[in-house]
C-alpha cells in the first residue's frame, strides 16, 4: 500500500511539474470567479399507508473558480426526509486543471462509480421522484468519498474515452443485527487501516457523443472496524453503465435511454452475531441492483406546451442476499412518470410506482433549479 | 489484492501519461466542430442544454470549469462551448 502511494505522489508531482498552461480566460475587473446554483425538491406521495408533503430537501451548489487552473466545487443537502432538518456536505473537491486532458482533486467528491450516482440521479436528471431499487439508501454501490483522484478524456479520432481513478477511505461495514453485512458509503472518515481504489473507464464511440458506456470497479481489503473480527472483510463493487440520447426527427422528439447494473461481493471471511447477541453466523453476500429506463420528449414541436412534456418509463430490480437481515426475496420496480419542463432545469414530476413488498405509490415532484 | 493494485496502478500511470503527453488526437471531423455543436451534444449528454443568455460571461467559465469536472469534458471543448455562449451576451 506504501509503495501504491508512493508511486502515486511521484506521479503528482511529475505532473505538476510537466503541467501546461492553458488559455488564460480573464474574468471582468471586479468580478468575483464565485457563483451558487443548485436545486430545491419538494414531494407529495399517497398510498394506502400515508399521504404526506415531505421530502424538501434544498441543496445549494457553491464553485469558486480560483484561476483557469484551480477550482473548488462544494455542495451542501438540507434534507428533511426523515422528519427533522438533516445537513450534510455532500462534497467539497478541490481541482487542478494539469492540461486539457488531466485533471486532478482531492476531498470529500462524487466517486464516478457509474453514471446514476452523481450525475444522473441529480433531481433535475432523474425524470422520476424516486430512485432506481437498490441505488437509494439500503442499496448497494460507492456514494460518497474522501480522498484523492484523476479524471479526464482522451479523444482518439472519433471516440473519446472517459477516465477517473481514484484512492479513496472506502465504505465501512455495519455489523449490528439490523444492518449486518450492509455499508455506510457515504463516511466522513476511514475505519481502519485499509483504503480503498476504484475508478470508471468510459467510451463515447460515437463523434457525436450521443452513446456513453461505461465500466466501473472499486476494491477495499478491510471493510470492518479496526479491531473487529471482520477488519479484513473485503468487498469489490463492479457496474456497467449506459446512456443513450438521439434526436428523432420524423416524430420531432428526443429520446433517452439509461441503465445500469450494480454487483458487489463482500468477502466469506465475514461474521455476525444474531439478535440474541452471542450466536455467530454468516450468509453469502453478493447483491445486484440494475435499473433500465427511457423517456420521450417532443422537444422539437412548435407548441409550446406539448413540447415540454415527457414520458418516461423506468424498471429497477434489486437482489438482495437471502439470509441477510436486511435481505430476503428480489424486489422488482416498475415506474412511470409524466413530467412537465418549466426550463432547462425545473419541472414538475406526476410518477406512480409499482413496487413487490410495498404499497403502490402515487408522487408529485417538483424541482427548481436555481 | 497485490495484484490488483499492480494493474490498477499501471493502468492509472498508463492513462494519466497519455494524457499529459498531449499525444491524444482528435478526427479533423471532430476538431472542427463549433461551439454551438458541441454545446448541444455534450450538454444534452446528461441534461437539458440551458441556452445562451442564461448566464453572465463570467458565470459562464466557473460553470465550464465545473462541467469538465463533472462531465469529463476537455478544456478544448469547453472553451469552444463556454464561447458559443458567451456570444448572445455580447
Amino acid at each position: 500500500m506504501r509503495k501504491l502511494l508512493s508511486i502515486v505522489l511521484l506521479l503528482l508531482f511529475y505532473l505538476f511539474s510537466q503541467a501546461q498552461d492553458s488559455i488564460i480566460t480573464k474574468a471582468s475587473p471586479g468580478s468575483n470567479k464565485f457563483i451558487v446554483y443548485g436545486n430545491a425538491e419538494m414531494s407529495y406521495i399517497s398510498n394506502s399507508d400515508s399521504k404526506n408533503f415531505g421530502e424538501v430537501n434544498f441543496k445549494p451548489i457553491f464553485l469558486w473558480r480560483i484561476s483557469p487552473k484551480l477550482f473548488v466545487e462544494a455542495e451542501v443537502e438540507i434534507e428533511t426526509g426523515e422528519g427533522s432538518v438533516n445537513l450534510g456536505l455532500e462534497y467539497a473537491n478541490m481541482c487542478y486543471a494539469v492540461n486539457s486532458y488531466l485533471i486532478l482533486h482531492a476531498g470529500r467528491f462524487l466517486p464516478k462509480f457509474g453514471a446514476y450516482r452523481g450525475r444522473l440521479a441529480e433531481g433535475f436528471m432523474n425524470r422520476f421522484a424516486s430512485k432506481p431499487t437498490g441505488f437509494g439508501d439500503g442499496g448497494i454501490g460507492a456514494s460518497v468519498e474522501t480522498g484523492v483522484g484523476a479524471l479526464g478524456v482522451l479523444p482518439f479520432g472519433n471516440l473519446k474515452v472517459l477516465y477517473d481513478l481514484y484512492i479513496v477511505n472506502g465504505p465501512h461495514l455495519y455489523e449490528d443485527t439490523l444492518n449486518a453485512g450492509q455499508f455506510d458509503y457515504e463516511a466522513y472518515i476511514s475505519n481502519n487501516k485499509t483504503l480503498a481504489v476504484g475508478g470508471r473507464l468510459a467510451i463515447l464511440p460515437f463523434d457525436k457523443s450521443n452513446l456513453e458506456l461505461g465500466y466501473s470497479y472499486q476494491h477495499k481489503s478491510g471493510t470492518g472496524d479496526l479491531g473487529s473480527p471482520n477488519q479484513n472483510v473485503s468487498l469489490d463493487m463492479q457496474a456497467v453503465d449506459l446512456n443513450y440520447f438521439e434526436s428523432l426527427k420524423t416524430i420531432k422528439s428526443i429520446l433517452r435511454i439509461t441503465g445500469e447494473l450494480r454487483h458487489q461481493k463482500v468477502g466469506t471471511n465475514a461474521i455476525y452475531l444474531k439478535p440474541d447477541g452471542e450466536t455467530p453466523y454468516s450468509f453469502a453476500n453478493s447483491p445486484t441492483a440494475w435499473y433500465m429506463s427511457a423517456s420521450i420528449r417532443p422537444a422539437l414541436l412548435d407548441n409550446k406546451f406539448f413540447r415540454n412534456l415527457e414520458f418516461a418509463y423506468r424498471y429497477s430490480s434489486y437482489k438482495r442476499p437471502v439470509d441477510a437481515p436486511w435481505g430476503g426475496s428480489d424486489l422488482t420496480s416498475n415506474e412511470f412518470a409524466v413530467d412537465y419542463w418549466l426550463h432547462w432545469n425545473s419541472l414538475v414530476k406526476i410518477a406512480y410506482q409499482s413496487k413487490n413488498e410495498e404499497p403502490k405509490t402515487f408522487y408529485v415532484s417538483f424541482v427548481f433549479g436555481f | 489484492m497485490k495484484k490488483i493494485f499492480v494493474t490498477i496502478t499501471f493502468i492509472g500511470i498508463f492513462i494519466i501519461s497519455g494524457a499529459v503527453m498531449s499525444g491524444c488526437f482528435e478526427s479533423s471531423k471532430v476538431a472542427a466542430k463549433s461551439g454551438a455543436q458541441l454545446w448541444g451534444e455534450n450538454c444534452n449528454r446528461c441534461h437539458n442544454a440551458p441556452g445562451p443568455g442564461e448566464f453572465n460571461n463570467d458565470n459562464w467559465d466557473i460553470i465550464g470549469t465545473h462541467m469538465q469536472v463533472r462531465a469529463n469534458l476537455t478544456k478544448t471543448d469547453v472553451d469552444k462551448i463556454t464561447e458559443f455562449l458567451k456570444s448572445a451576451n455580447n
